[in-house]
């Protein structure tokens, strides 16, 4: 059952949110792939009880009687909060994320959060302290990441919506990978209030789905105005689920020139060019858009993220919440040492590099020249929008990969990211669909909007699900 | 990058790594910079910084109090505290 049909049978008084949500925790239960870090099966009975109590203040909601999953980097109040890592295995959050309680208040019950990349810094979920995620279509490779066992989690149909982040592609790889539908919004749409920060200038939440309806539905509730966030930004709701009926009209589709020189595999490619004919198929007009400056995005992500990142995580220094190593017997030990064993490898790499760009004679160089790339980026896209409505492009180089292969290489496992981090990098609204499979296992491609165009994007994803079939393969 | 280097680096970031490791860690972040130094060769006097892809101005918001007091739920999620304090082993000697 996907999203639209839970949710109208709950309306339809045909299935309680209880029962929603004990058929959820059942499979939940037998979960073999290490998706989630915590289940929470009294308070997700309990709230579900409250919402068939009250069924109709939320029969009419967006996600009335629907069970999700949040991702682990969402504060819970009173429940735990990991990021999946060391640092947090014991942190109990003392509020909710708005996008928690956005959630909750548009009828949805959560029922578990979902495995991560350590501090949301990877691209396959091996970097959690949880351990890595399985792949739902075979598992022996990866989900993607950092949002793995939130994209897992609807692709092996345990619930049919969860919550992930994308910083520099972790809501999009990894729904690729996982053969669902995901959308990364515009910055500032949905809320960082709660949401344990990395790179705050390009960490935002988005809904992960089947399709483009579920997502829409999730994005009507994420998405709010918020004074807790003083990036969030104030304008004038748009109702994403009617806009999926609206009719845009024929678009014109930017596509990228010379894609076989990217380092693409011939299998996404061919799925690329038959999404293509798909979007003629449709009544759209495809443009060819010269992005060759593409690749400076990865080298401009690898320097400001950690830079954030090194800001960022220094409040985990053993004192407030969190990790302390035990038996220091002074402060400058104690912050060494809690850091050092809280934190694993790739966190604390990404530390150190984002320190060096960050401190004197390296923040010319390294620093300010990433922020003039990120410009560079930036006035690309908005040139490329004056032409186009959309842009269209494969989410990943390649289809899933086995676990610990790209481990041994990190510049390859960043290189990953290459198609994601520009929508980042600007602050563009990005979503990813599965269209193509190869191997028996799923392919994704995705189209980049406007500002603030998530209706175009949701309704054009949507248009292609009506008339293609890949969207509704199930591992 | 070299042993001192890295040495002050971590000093900076305040994490620990014996000495032995040193190499394996400085192989990593050469090789992370090898990928990042890519960007080098690009001229990009003419244009600005970006930090922020909305470019928003800042939020602010009446300067009132509010009647909330959080203290006990908040220390209850330290490490080590008392009734008011977060505990730490001695700053000075």
């Amino acid at each position: 059952m996907n999203f639209k049909e839970l949710r109208g049978k709950f309306r339809a008084k045909k299935v309680s949110a209880k029962e929603a949500v004990e058929s959820s925790l059942e499979k939940i239960k037998d979960d073999k792939l290490n998706i989630f870090i915590n289940n929470f099966e009294k308070q997700a009975l309990s709230n579900a009880e409250y919402i068939d109590n009250n069924f109709d203040d939320f029969k009419d909601k967006p996600l009335s009687g629907v069970p999700i999953a949040h991702k682990d980097i969402f504060c819970t109040e009173g429940l735990p909060t990991t990021c999946g890592s060391k640092m947090l295995e014991n942190f109990i959050a003392p509020y909710d994320a708005t996008v928690v309680k956005n959630c909750f208040d548009a009828g949805s019950i959560m029922v578990a959060k979902t495995n991560m990349d350590e501090f949301a810094m990877g691209s396959s979920n091996e970097t959690s302290y949880f351990g890595a995620v399985s792949n739902p279509w075979n598992h022996n490779l990866v989900p993607g990441g950092s949002s793995g066992g939130a994209a897992a989690c609807v692709s092996a149909n345990l619930t049919t919506i969860s919550t992930g982040t994308d910083t520099g592609g972790s809501i999009r790889q990894p729904a690729a990978l996982c053969g669902i539908t995901g959308l990364k919004p515009t910055y500032g749409l949905v809320s960082r209030w709660g949401m344990i920060a990395f790179c705050s200038s390009m960490d935002q939440a988005g809904p992960f789905s089947k399709d483009a309806f579920g997502c829409a539905a999730l994005l009507d509730a994420m998405a709010s105005y918020d004074e807790k966030d003083s990036t969030s930004t104030k304008r004038d709701n748009i109702n994403f689920e009617k806009s999926l009926s609206k009719d845009f009209g024929s678009l014109n589709i930017g596509v990228i020139k010379n894609i076989e020189k990217l380092g693409i595999s011939e299998d996404v490619i061919n799925a690329y060019e038959t999404s293509k004919t798909v979007l003629t198929g449709l009544g759209h007009k495809l443009i060819e858009v010269d992005f060759s400056e593409l690749s400076s995005g990865i080298c401009s992500y690898y320097v400001i993220a950690p830079a954030e990142c090194s800001s960022n995580l220094s409040r985990f220094d053993g004192v407030k919440y969190g990790y302390r190593s035990e038996g220091e017997k002074d402060i400058a030990n104690l912050y060494m040492n809690t850091r050092s064993d809280g934190f694993g490898d790739e966190v604390k790499k990404r530390i150190l590099i984002g320190t060096h760009v960050l401190s004197a004679g390296f923040y010319d160089a390294y620093y300010l020249q990433a922020q003039k790339v990120r410009r560079m980026i930036k006035v690309k896209f908005e040139d490329f929008f004056k032409h186009v409505d959309l842009i269209f492009m494969p989410t990943t180089l390649d289809q899933a990969f086995e676990k610990n292969r790209k481990s041994d290489d990190p510049n390859r496992m960043y290189k990953e990211d290459l198609l994601t981090i520009p929508a980042n990098l600007a602050g563009l609204p990005a979503i990813s669909f599965p269209n193509g499979f190869k191997n028996n296992l799923p392919i994704g491609g995705q189209l980049i909007g406007k500002y603030f165009g998530e209706d175009l994007l949701l309704n054009t994803t949507n248009k292609i699900q009506e008339v293609t079939d890949w969207h509704k393969m199930t591992p | 990058m070299d042993k001192i280097e890295l040495k002050n680096l971590l000093f900076l970031a305040r994490i620990n790594a014996k000495e032995e490791e040193y190499p394996e860690i400085i192989e990593k972040l050469k090789n992370t910079f090898g990928l990042i130094d890519e960007m080098q060769d690009l001229d990009l006097s003419d244009l600005e910084p970006l930090n922020n892809p909305l470019e928003l101005s800042n939020v602010s918001r009446e300067d009132k109090d509010k009647d909330r007091n959080e203290k006990k739920k908040f220390l209850d999620n330290s490490p080590e505290a008392d009734e008011d304090y977060f505990n730490v082993p001695k700053i000075i000697e």
